[in-house]
């Protein structure tokens, strides 16, 4: 299979300063994600996943390096654009779900549609949507407290999927959760990435995450050791 | 980015944060009801001073004894009023402690800088507007129990009803603006967050 390049990651580089001494979390990273495809990112706790997502999802900034998506610089990005970036471009999902414990699901749901200027009730009717499709049409005014863990995480994955993103990056999603509910969620990944088109960035170490991906990055010391087809 | 696509941008309006900040105070009413109490009787001490001063003129012009509240009393509700705004920055500062992960989510989400002031500062100012009303109220009870006493519950028939009034606008927009006022800091601080720490920060 092959496909248009979505995300160009080129010679990136990030140091971080602690206490007096730099640490490179990043270090050189060259990465190419098409359209549409599941990458996962495996690696060792330290080894420069998050750190790789944080740039992605522009949540930080190379010290080094230009991270391209969609064939812009998001370093050249102002926080408007930032924002907007980040609201329909990206959908975010936690290892911890992240839910607002005051709103219900449906209401955690609409949140991204509030950013991006939807009108409230056409933001609500589009939720309730996102969440039926994800087997959750009898959970749309429970709170995320009311919830199973494995019901917050398709509630986070309706909610990453709100403003209908071209790309879905998953941080250990399904770290906090037991094997089937696990399975349940990988699934569920995978059928949006192949159903929608979504291109799915998932940093893990479930094997059968894995095992499910187009292709596998493994990162070492923040370098790519190496990049697997699944 | 095409131009049709920065046509939409990222919005998050007055309506949206009194919206969200209502959820707020209504689903975690423990903390909330904390700030309005501290504003209330803040406001409270306030209403009563100026409405006992204000019965006790009208007492006098009906023929009445020239009696008034002290100077030192207005020093007091001075200070009181102060602190109740370093209280509701500290309540403030604690909620955004806690909500870190969430500023931090909803960054991710798509908001921005402003988004998360407005919110904090929208929170605050509701509550500042129920607790100038709770303190109003509190503050009739106070100045009809004061002058009562003083100079008989049958002179507060004289009560001056336009000064009354013109009373709870004050106290209520007063309220509402010392609460903005101290939820300054506290909003700034969240605002600013960066959306990485904030996520990984452990409470």
């Amino acid at each position: 299979m092959s496909f248009d390049t979505i995300i160009q990651i080129e010679e990136i580089a990030r140091e971080y300063e602690m206490g007096g001494s730099k640490i490179n979390a990043l270090d050189g990273v060259n990465l190419e994600i098409g359209r549409g495809e599941y990458v996962s990112i495996v690696g060792p706790s330290g080894s420069g996943k998050t750190t790789l997502f944080n740039l992605i999802g522009g949540l930080d900034r190379p010290t080094h390096g230009v991270v391209y998506i969609d064939g812009v610089d998001i370093s050249k990005l102002d926080a408007y654009e930032l924002a907007w970036l980040r609201c329909r471009k990206i959908g975010y999902i936690f290892q911890t779900f992240n839910l607002i414990p005051v709103l219900t699901a449906t209401e955690n749901v609409a949140l991204p549609t509030v950013f991006a200027g939807v009108p409230r009730d056409e933001g609500l009717k589009r939720a309730e949507k996102i969440l039926t499709s994800v087997g959750l049409g009898d959970r749309l005014h429970h709170k995320p407290g009311e919830l199973s863990a494995g019901q917050q995480q398709r509630v986070a994955i309706a909610r990453a999927m709100a403003n209908d993103p071209a790309i879905i990056l998953a941080d250990e999603p399904t770290g906090n959760l037991d094997l089937n509910t696990g399975m349940e969620i990988i699934d569920l990944l995978h059928g949006l990435n192949k159903s929608r088109g979504m291109t799915l960035i998932a940093a893990t170490h479930d094997l059968k995450m894995i095992k499910a991906s187009d292709r596998i990055v493994w990162m070492r010391d923040g370098k790519i050791e190496k990049i697997e087809r699944g | 980015m095409t131009n049709a696509e920065q046509d939409s941008r990222v919005q998050f309006g007055l309506g949206d944060a009194a919206r969200l900040g209502y959820d707020y105070i209504i689903r975690r009413f423990n903390r909330a009801s904390i700030n309005i109490a501290s504003i209330a009787l803040g406001i409270a001490f306030l209403s009563t001073l100026l409405m006992s001063d204000s019965l006790y003129r009208a007492y006098a012009l009906a023929g009445g004894e020239r009696l008034g509240v002290e100077t030192y009393q207005y020093w007091l509700m001075f200070v009181a009023l102060i602190v109740s705004v370093v209280g509701i920055t500290n309540a403030m500062l604690i909620t955004v402690f806690e909500r870190y992960r969430e500023i931090g989510t909803m960054k991710c989400l798509g908001a921005m800088d402003r988004h998360i002031l407005l919110l904090f500062l929208v929170e605050s100012i509701i509550q500042g507007f129920a607790g100038g009303l709770a303190g109003y109220l509190l503050g009739l009870i106070g100045a009809v129990l004061s002058t009562g006493f003083s100079i008989g519950f049958t002179a507060i028939l004289m009560v001056p009803i336009a000064e009354f009034i013109t009373l709870l606008l004050g106290s209520v927009a007063l309220s509402m603006v010392l609460c903005g006022v101290a939820t300054l800091y506290p909003a700034y601080r969240a605002a600013k967050l960066h959306p990485v720490e904030a996520l990984n920060y452990e409470l």
